[in-house]
């Protein structure tokens, strides 16, 4: 290393791109989005160079703000565990019980949407539960029920179903890339001492997939904490996220308002990545595609 | 005592034939099995549904089924508006690709080859862009760029923001593979007299040809795709995912169904692509755990 030492700056021009990009698109808009957040409006929309900290009180003190941004994150807690909880046997399936064939097919299988698009996913639910949607629509052609049903989609119920269904792939495969990596003997090991299945599974192969649960976990929770098409195109109103709060101050012209709840999120996401970053393997999840 | 089906253990011993397993080994594996078919149904029956619909014939996208009929593929390839947001959609893509390529493997050298100081808080650094959610990503930059320097918002606007989350992926694909092959090769070539122009030419960048390929689709799938960034950052004109958009905000219609289908199998081409780029490479040498 020490002979590489001495020309160093000479050789990393090739960084010199990336660092522009970086600075110029990302962290000076976010520096700048930070330093709005604590500026306020005049009457007529301008931003006011005024510090204050009247755009998190008035966050922290509105019920409706409050109940969104509480909502949020039990939506994003939710869809993480249930996901994770679904991944685990799901990926156990693919790991113990498929031959190596069939177990190479339906990996692909569980990439493939993960890669399609997005939008497209969630407009594919939409046409099922929608108020037009398949289910209304053969219900009603049934005499079920006489006027499209509010219980199938825009409301909470729907927008989890759908967040659930978007990010499973992205559980399934962290997840499988660890519990591939597992001796499953260490299991058998484990009861060979007494111990029974259930705490097997607790104490030895639980802990030895930490990395890829935490993995999953954290590209679970992040993007539904940033979610906007899916309750915007399945929510409705009671479906509402804190996305679609933070967009709504924009579209009225109100930074400043939009700019503390977003700074909360990136503040919140960039915590959870450091308390996390030793577990993080970004390229288990990156390489599969 | 029921046994498990044959199967290699990690060491590449069948160990699971020797041993004696639980009594619920067996009913566990069926219901495991029923699990998996019923995750995969999940995951596989909205698209399903939403390709047969594509042929239905008639405005309703309801059971019973009529068609099958082409008669929404006609309709979405005589659409001006959605044939424009798709030619915006597939321009911006292709200059979002080449660009990230570029940068992120320069990156990619610059991470792994050049000694530099603090490389993990430069991986950080590049990585955070995909962590954070992406209406952040479009906001601070759409602030950025209206508010404090004053641009026009236009595809160009969009360029940037695509750029912020695909070059990542370049990078973190090409330094894996860059840092997962023998400088001894480089070496090797240099002891032969060859500059280290012609060594990056025909030693290095074949190397690692694969996963800058593999970056370059990631980034083309990833761009073309993309809604919430291009939402914020777009100006006048309209992409693919845009038309969508406005075409489903308030409702299902079969040509969205169409368009979807086609949209589809696009992606799977490219991903078919991808996939055999990527395993022509394999063969060259096993590459390490991150590779693609």
């Amino acid at each position: 290393m020490t002979s590489e030492q001495r020309p160093r700056l000479r050789r990393q021009w090739p960084l010199l791109p990336i660092a522009l990009l970086l600075v110029f698109c990302f962290f000076l808009p976010m520096a700048l989005m930070v330093v709005y957040s604590f500026w306020t409006t005049d009457n007529a929309f301008r931003i006011v160079p005024e510090w204050t900290l009247k755009n998190y009180q008035r966050f922290f003190t509105n019920e409706t703000y409050l109940r969104t941004f509480g909502k949020t994150l039990l939506m994003a807690a939710l869809v993480t565990i249930v996901g994770i909880g679904l991944a685990i046997p799901y990926a156990w399936f693919l790991v113990r019980y498929t031959s190596r064939r069939t177990q190479r097919i339906l990996l692909l299988l569980t990439i493939v949407p993960f890669w399609t698009s997005y939008l497209l996913r969630v407009y594919a639910w939409q046409a099922i539960l929608g108020a037009r949607g398949l289910l209304n629509e053969t219900l009603m052609g049934l005499g079920v029920i006489s006027e499209p049903s509010r219980v199938l989609v825009y409301n909470n119920n729907s927008v989890f179903l759908v967040l659930l269904y978007v990010y499973f792939p992205f559980a399934a495969l962290a997840i499988y890339a660890s519990l591939e990596k597992f001796d499953f003997t260490l299991l058998r090991a484990a009861q060979d001492l007494g111990a029974p299945p259930w705490r097997a599974f607790m104490r030895i192969l639980l802990p030895l997939i930490k990395p890829g649960i935490v993995t999953a976990g954290i590209f679970v929770f992040i993007p539904v904490l940033g979610e906007y098409l899916t309750p915007t195109l399945v929510g409705g109103t009671e479906g509402v996220l804190i996305s679609n709060l933070i967009y709504n101050f924009f579209r009225g012209a109100q930074i400043p308002a939009g700019a503390a709840p977003a700074f909360l999120i990136a503040a919140f996401v960039t915590v959870l990545l450091i308390v996390f970053r030793r577990y993080l393997r970004l390229e288990d999840v990156v390489s599969r595609g | 005592m029921a046994r498990l089906p044959g199967r290699r253990g990690p060491r590449g011993i069948d160990v699971l034939e020797t041993m004696p397993v639980s009594p619920w080994a067996g009913p566990m594996r069926w219901m495991l099995r029923l699990f998996g078919l019923a995750v995969l149904t999940f995951l596989y029956l909205p698209i399903a549904v939403m390709v047969l619909f594509s042929f239905q014939e008639g405005r309703s996208v309801t059971f019973p089924f009529r068609g099958p009929s082409l008669e929404w593929y006609e309709k979405a390839l005589a659409n001006q508006q959605l044939i424009a947001g798709l030619v915006n959609s597939i321009w911006v893509a292709i200059v979002v690709a080449t660009l990230a390529t570029i940068i992120g493997t320069m990156a990619a050298f610059g991470l792994v080859r050049s000694g530099v100081r603090f490389p993990n808080g430069i991986r950080i650094a590049v990585t955070m862009p995909i962590m954070l959610p992406g209406i952040l990503l479009g906001l601070s930059l759409l602030i950025f760029l209206a508010r404090a320097v004053g641009v026009p918002l236009s595809l160009w606007t969009v360029v940037l923001g695509h750029l912020l989350f695909t070059t990542p992926f370049v990078v973190l694909i090409v330094a894996a593979r860059l840092s997962g092959f023998p400088r001894s090769l480089e070496w090797a070539a240099a002891d032969l007299g060859a500059s280290p122009v012609r060594t990056l030419r025909h030693i290095v960048l074949p190397l690692i040809a694969p996963a800058i390929v593999a970056g370059a689709l990631i980034a083309v799938t990833l761009s073309i795709d993309e809604f919430i960034v291009t939402f914020f950052l777009i100006g006048p004109q309209s992409t693919l995912p845009l038309y969508i958009y406005t075409q489903i905000k308030f409702g299902v219609t079969p040509e969205v169904n169409a368009i979807a289908t086609l949209i589809l199998l696009g992606t799977l081409t490219v991903l078919g692509l991808g996939a055999l780029i990527a395993s022509g490479g394999r063969r060259l040498r096993r590459p390490r755990e991150g590779a693609v």
